[in-house]
């Protein structure tokens, strides 16, 4: 059996990881968090009982409060679902919202939308989130003063007529990314009125280098789209697509259905800096900082063509690191040629991105497993833009500066100091979801309508065109982009619904309200992709352009985007700062991620603040040693150090945009790092919840998969786990109590498929949204309070600087059948149901904490405080009506989201028919975009949970407990290339 | 040396003797009685802002009780009718009435009424209407006879025991799904055998579990 170790502490038994994992709760974990002792809480709560006395015995009042005039097809109690599209990093998701009584609670894929499939992922989810974010901004302001929208009319009505008579000269926009037709057919109207006005677009993040790569390559303007599911190799040269990429959704689902068959598996090679959810699911990861991989790319090329791949031009170079994994990587590539894949990550430079274009093309991938579709009308962010514009800025030719959402004044790059020209000029007016750092620098701030109060349209990756319906009248009167585009063209006021159906007018033809009907139900256009092109004649030569990158020397800093924040514009989300990021586990903050080698040689522990130099500048921020982090390299998320994002993101991290300028947006070399003395408390989850080592996360090779031990890393039968013993040499399993039998209605199970997922973290947001889970702040996290209902665990094996392997294990409740936690509780408040569920009842939980004691899979969650008290009103209305919001004192757990198995139930037992398989779906199910996990009935033999059970890599948790978990698992397996793993 | 206690507080021990252990059992009493399915609301009967009668509308002019709560064979909840419902037919009958004045406002002024909850329960019960009307349970059941009720008033205990009795023993509160509504039907000789019947036809078997109806 392979050691599993989840963190540094773990892995070498430090003193303060051993205090934590004998401990069911954290030390302090029962204290409140201003530290009042429970001794003086006694003596307080005493003195305020004998106060409060025989006060208000009777029940309050309630109101029932129907409609005057009821909405058509509405009944309440009754949840609708609408389709409409989340505009996401130039891509279009497809989503399905859940609204109760016109409330939107709950995201969904739309299993119509060829970007979503039905699946979503967090930052989906947090739309829900953002919608409700108390802090949102609720009116028009100017130089911070209260306006109405009437006085901004006015007010732009004399702007407008002057940059009429001056054809807009001096008139600048800074719009977001967008891929939306009305978006751009208005700001074509906007440059035929104002011919001198510029319009440019800026995202922090974003596609520029892959565009300008396949401009390069190519000579044309394109995208790719990725076809995983046809690949049987895939090369990642730093690109996190299962995570970062705007299109992750849909290649995380191809990749997945890719790993299926284990007798016909891809196998996936990335060449990485800093390590990511897609380093982590690879069967073999290099890490090699990102200022190498151009030369790697060529080192590549070089070997490419040795094996008779026509690569003209390449005449040797490059940097190797690995012979053997390079070779083996070639020849892989070649043999598949066809049928593989190179994906290059956003940060690297087009240089990167076009060779590995040319690459793809040598190969005959191109067409194949990767096809290109035309980039169509998106505005598309691009640096220089920005650049000349705050050049403009500086020498005071900018009269009016328009911003429509973003945050230049605080992710613009670092060189342009954005914020200081900006206020120069005359008139700055901002259009925004929050009153932020922009806002700060504008003399009017306009609320901005979000994406579910606004009509709108947008086009995803492959051409799919969507229209972006509305849920809910705007809560704060903002207006949307388009409508704010369209006044400032015409200084009229026109409603988005006319302006998106204009249009789509000559889009849909003839009979269009009924066309128009239909694609607003589906959420997509039917017919919509663009045809995908074949690569025009690839540009080989580019190849041998990489010679010119030389080997990184010394430290470089590679600035990621947040798996939780994404660029920052998620940093008011309490949700997402709570969210441990997939790879580091790591809460409330980022850090400077750094490799075990370098932080002995530098003497850097966790938490130890450093301070991190470019040229000039420098910023300090906390460190963490992450295992398989590049040596050389040290990464740093975006999107923290807010200073105006609202009460949850204000001052939370640290900000890595101060050094990140206009010719190092991905990563920066000669970067030095030196303590700066001081440390700080870094909220990480990886020691809570501790397994103590035992076997609980399994792998093989697909060599030794349906065979016992051979060539696998696991000793243990497949089929061990769920026979009657507790494994091997292990005397039969007999229960202390009569074990109860399941022989009616549903018998729910769920399994997790570990060798589907991915880490993304989607099912976490999904069941907290779902099931009314609390965000407890980063003080409780530190106290091992944190209270989600399904975690993901990440293990590593190996050793720290080279980590051998790394598995993700989502767990939720087991719904055990001989639960431990029942036996245990004194008041009967968690019991067994008739479907098998181990169901938690909290107005009857006296907090006895017992159950959690005694729960071997450490998933009950504790409301050591009343989490949900203060909840702000408008974050109130994000509430499922269905689950109950529970109260200080009580514990939680997984419920199978028992509230969609009894809407299912009872649904098809008000239709008088049988429920179907797949008709109850729990959150975190129907959120996976990998589809790692299954549910369903397991007394019907034929639906998919069955199945799934059946499979021989199925084991489950401790089974030597004999606690029968309805929750199994399927184990990992590894597609290893011979060549490597001899 | 002067007495440190005056001798009227001679009693004291014995007052406190007897008082403290009474006032023990008077608390225990209370919380007892308090918290327990014994004390319940029923007879709770609060003042609407418009004294609708059911008796009239239900019981005299027989208006089907769906034709206001219109969800109940639908939705958990059996809904309140908008005040668009009131209007279908106060527009014409009893137009000028003073006691309809509050229905004409909020039909004009397009402000929801505020009617009071008559049968409350806990927030953490989660109650289906549609399922219970499904199965064949008669409004009556745990509404009463709305249809001779001036006011309307909570008639029964609406405790969890009270929901057990039935959930554990159904057979006498079914009837079949057309008498529903019915206020005046009753059961026949024979409905011991035809509840029998119902439940294993209409597949009727009611949760006791804790999820069935709290989670």
């Amino acid at each position: 059996m392979t050691d599993y170790w989840r963190s540094l502490g773990e892995l070498e038994g430090s003193p303060e990881f051993e205090a934590v994992r004998h401990r069911e709760f954290l030390e302090g974990a029962a204290d409140t968090p201003d530290g009042i002792s429970r001794r003086t809480m006694l003596g307080l709560m005493g003195a305020s009982l004998s106060l409060s006395g025989l006060a208000a015995c009777r029940r309050p009042v309630e109101k029932i409060v129907p409609y005057v005039q009821a909405p058509e097809d509405m009944l309440p109690g009754i949840p609708q679902r609408y389709a409409t599209t989340m505009p996401f990093r130039g891509n279009a998701l497809g989503l399905l919202v859940v609204s109760n009584e016109g409330r939107p609670t709950k995201i969904e894929g739309n299993e119509l939308h060829p970007a979503t499939q039905g699946a979503s992922n967090a930052f989906a989810q947090n739309a829900i989130y953002e919608l409700y974010d108390p802090d949102r901004s609720r009116v028009v302001l100017q130089g911070g003063a209260e306006k109405t929208w009437a006085d901004f009319l006015t007010y732009w009505k004399t702007l407008h007529a002057e940059h009429v008579a001056d054809a807009g000269a001096g008139l600048a926009i800074v719009t977001e990314p967008s891929t939306s037709p009305t978006e751009a057919r208005l700001v074509t109207l906007l440059k035929q009125r104002f011919s001198q006005a510029r319009v440019v677009t800026w995202a922090p993040l974003g596609n520029e280098n892959r565009q300008a790569g396949l401009r390069a390559a190519t000579g044309a303007e394109i995208e790719p789209v990725y076809a995983l599911d046809q690949a049987r190799v895939i090369l990642s040269l730093d690109g996190d697509f299962l995570q970062d990429d705007p299109d992750a959704i849909r290649m995380t689902r191809a990749y997945s259905a890719g790993r299926r068959d284990p007798a016909a598996m891809n196998r996936l090679y990335v060449a990485e800096s800093t390590l990511s959810i897609t380093g982590i699911a690879a069967d073999h990861r290099l890490a090699i900082p990102s200022g190498a991989i151009a030369g790697f790319t060529l080192a590549l090329a070089t070997e490419l063509g040795k094996l008779g791949v026509s690569v003209a031009g390449v005449s040797g170079g490059g940097t190797v690191f690995d012979a053997k994994w390079l070779s083996a990587v070639a020849k892989d590539l070649k043999a598949n040629a066809g049928t593989s894949v190179i994906i290059a990550g956003a940060q690297q430079p087009p240089e990167v991105h076009a060779a590995v274009a040319a690459l793809n093309a040598a190969l005959g991938n191109a067409g194949k497993t990767v096809s290109y579709a035309s980039a169509g009308t998106a505005a598309r962010s691009r640096v220089a833009d920005l650049q000349a514009l705050a050049g403009d800025l500086k020498a005071g030719k900018i009269k009016t500066l328009v911003m429509l959402g973003g945050n230049p004044a605080y992710d613009a790059p670092a060189d342009l100091d954005f914020a200081t020209v900006a206020a120069k000029a005359a008139n700055r007016i901002r259009v925004g979801l929050f009153v932020d750092e922009t806002s700060a620098v504008a003399d009017w701030h306009l609320p901005q309508a979000h994406f579910l109060e606004s009509w709108g349209d947008a086009r995803a990756i492959g051409g799919p065109l969507s229209v972006i319906q509305p849920l809910i009248e705007p809560l704060f009167a903002g207006h949307s982009v388009i409508e704010v585009l369209a006044l400032l063209e015409s200084a009229e006021e026109k409603p988005g619904y006319d302006l998106v159906r204009e249009t789509w007018k000559p889009v849909l033809g003839g009979d269009f309200d009924k066309r128009w009907e239909k694609t607003l139900h589906d959420g997509v256009l039917a017919g919509s992709e663009l045809a995908a092109q074949s690569l025009p004649a690839a540009d080989m030569s580019t190849i041998a352009k990489l010679a010119s990158f030389k080997a990184p020397q010394g430290l470089e800093l590679v600035f990621l985007p947040s798996s939780v924040v994404y660029d920052g514009s998620a940093s008011n989300s309490a949700w997402m700062q709570e969210l441990p990021e997939p790879v580091s586990k790591l809460t409330w903050d980022n850090a400077a991620l750094i490799s075990k080698t370098d932080a002995d040689g530098l003497g850097i522990h966790d938490g130890d603040l450093v301070t991190l130099a470019l040229g000039d500048k420098s910023i300090s921020a906390a460190a963490l040693v992450l295992p398989g982090q590049a040596v050389g390299s040290v990464g740093i998320a975006l999107g923290y150090g807010r200073t105006a994002a609202g009460r949850a993101g204000n001052g939370v991290g640290f900000n890595a945009y101060l050094l990140r300028t206009t010719k190092t947006l991905g990563f920066a070399s000669g970067l030095t790092v030196t303590k700066a003395g001081g440390t700080h408390v870094l909220a990480v989850t990886h020691e809570h919840w501790s397994q103590e080592g035992r076997d609980i996360v399994r792998e093989k090779d697909v060599a030794g998969h349906g065979h016992s031990a051979a060539g696998g890393h696991d000793e243990h039968d497949a089929h061990d786990a769920h026979d009657e013993h507790g494994g091997h040499g292990h005397p039969p399993l007999v229960s202390p109590w009569p074990e109860r039998t399941y022989e009616e209605g549903p018998q729910w199970a769920m399994t997790i498929d570990l060798n589907s997922c991915v880490g993304c973290n989607a099912c976490v947001i999904a069941c907290q949204s779902e099931n009314n889970i609390p965000s407890v702040g980063k003080d409780q996290v530190t106290r091992g309070r944190e209270m989600h209902w399904i975690r993901i665990d990440r293990y590593f094996s190996g050793r720290p600087e080279a980590p051998e392997s790394i598995v993700f294990q989502p767990v939720p409740c087991m719904h055990c059948e001989n639960a431990p936690c029942e036996q245990v509780c004194p008041v009967a408040a968690t019991v067994h149901g008739e479907t098998g569920l181990n169901e938690m009842v909290y107005n009857r939980c006296i907090g006895t904490r017992y159950c959690s004691n005694n729960c071997p899979y450490k998933v009950r969650r504790f409301n050591f405080y009343n989490f949900t008290k203060d909840t702000p009103e408008t974050l109130q209305m994000a509430y499922n009506p269905d689950v109950t919001v529970r109260a200080r004192g009580v514990m939680e757990k997984c419920s199978y989201c028992v509230q969609r198995l009894t809407r299912a139930t009872r649904d098809a037992k008000l239709g008088n028919r049988d429920m179907q398989d797949g008709e109850a779906r729990t959150a975190c199910q129907q959120a996976c975009p990998a589809q790692a996990i299954e549910f369903g009935d397991i007394r019907d033999p034929k639906s998919r949970v069955t199945a799934s059970k059946a499979s021989p890599r199925r084991y489950d948790l401790l089974a030597e407990l004999n606690s029968k978990p309805r929750t199994s698992y399927l184990s990992r397996v590894r597609n290893p290339n011979p060549e490597l793993s001899a | 040396m002067a007495q440190i206690f005056p001798e009227r507080l001679n009693n004291l021990p014995l007052a406190v003797g007897l008082g403290a252990p009474l006032g023990l059992i008077g608390v225990v009493a209370l919380v007892w009685y308090f918290g327990s399915p014994w004390y319940t609301q029923v007879g709770y009967q609060p003042t609407q802002p418009v004294p609708y009668s059911h008796k009239l509308h239900a019981g005299d002019m027989e208006i089907n009780c769906r034709y206001c709560h219109a969800a109940v064979e639908t939705s958990a909840v059996a809904s309140i009718p908008p005040t668009q419902v009131c209007m279908n037919c106060h527009q014409l009958a009893k137009k000028d009435s003073a006691l309809l004045q509050p229905i004409r406002d909020s039909a004009a002024s397009q402000q929801p009424m505020e009617w009071v909850r008559v049968h409350e329960l806990a927030d953490y019960v989660y109650f289906n209407h549609a399922s219970h009307v499904h199965a064949g349970v008669g409004c009556v059941e745990c509404h009463g006879r709305i249809d001779q009720m001036e006011v309307v008033k909570q008639e029964k205990p609406l405790s969890m025991s009270w929901c057990l009795d039935c959930h554990r023993n159904p057979g006498p509160h079914l009837r079949p799904p057309d008498q529903v509504t019915n206020m005046r039907w009753a059961p026949s000789a024979a409905h011991d055998e035809l509840s029998a019947q119902w439940i294993s036809e209409r597949h009727i078997k009611p949760p006791t579990d804790c999820w069935g109806c709290h989670r």
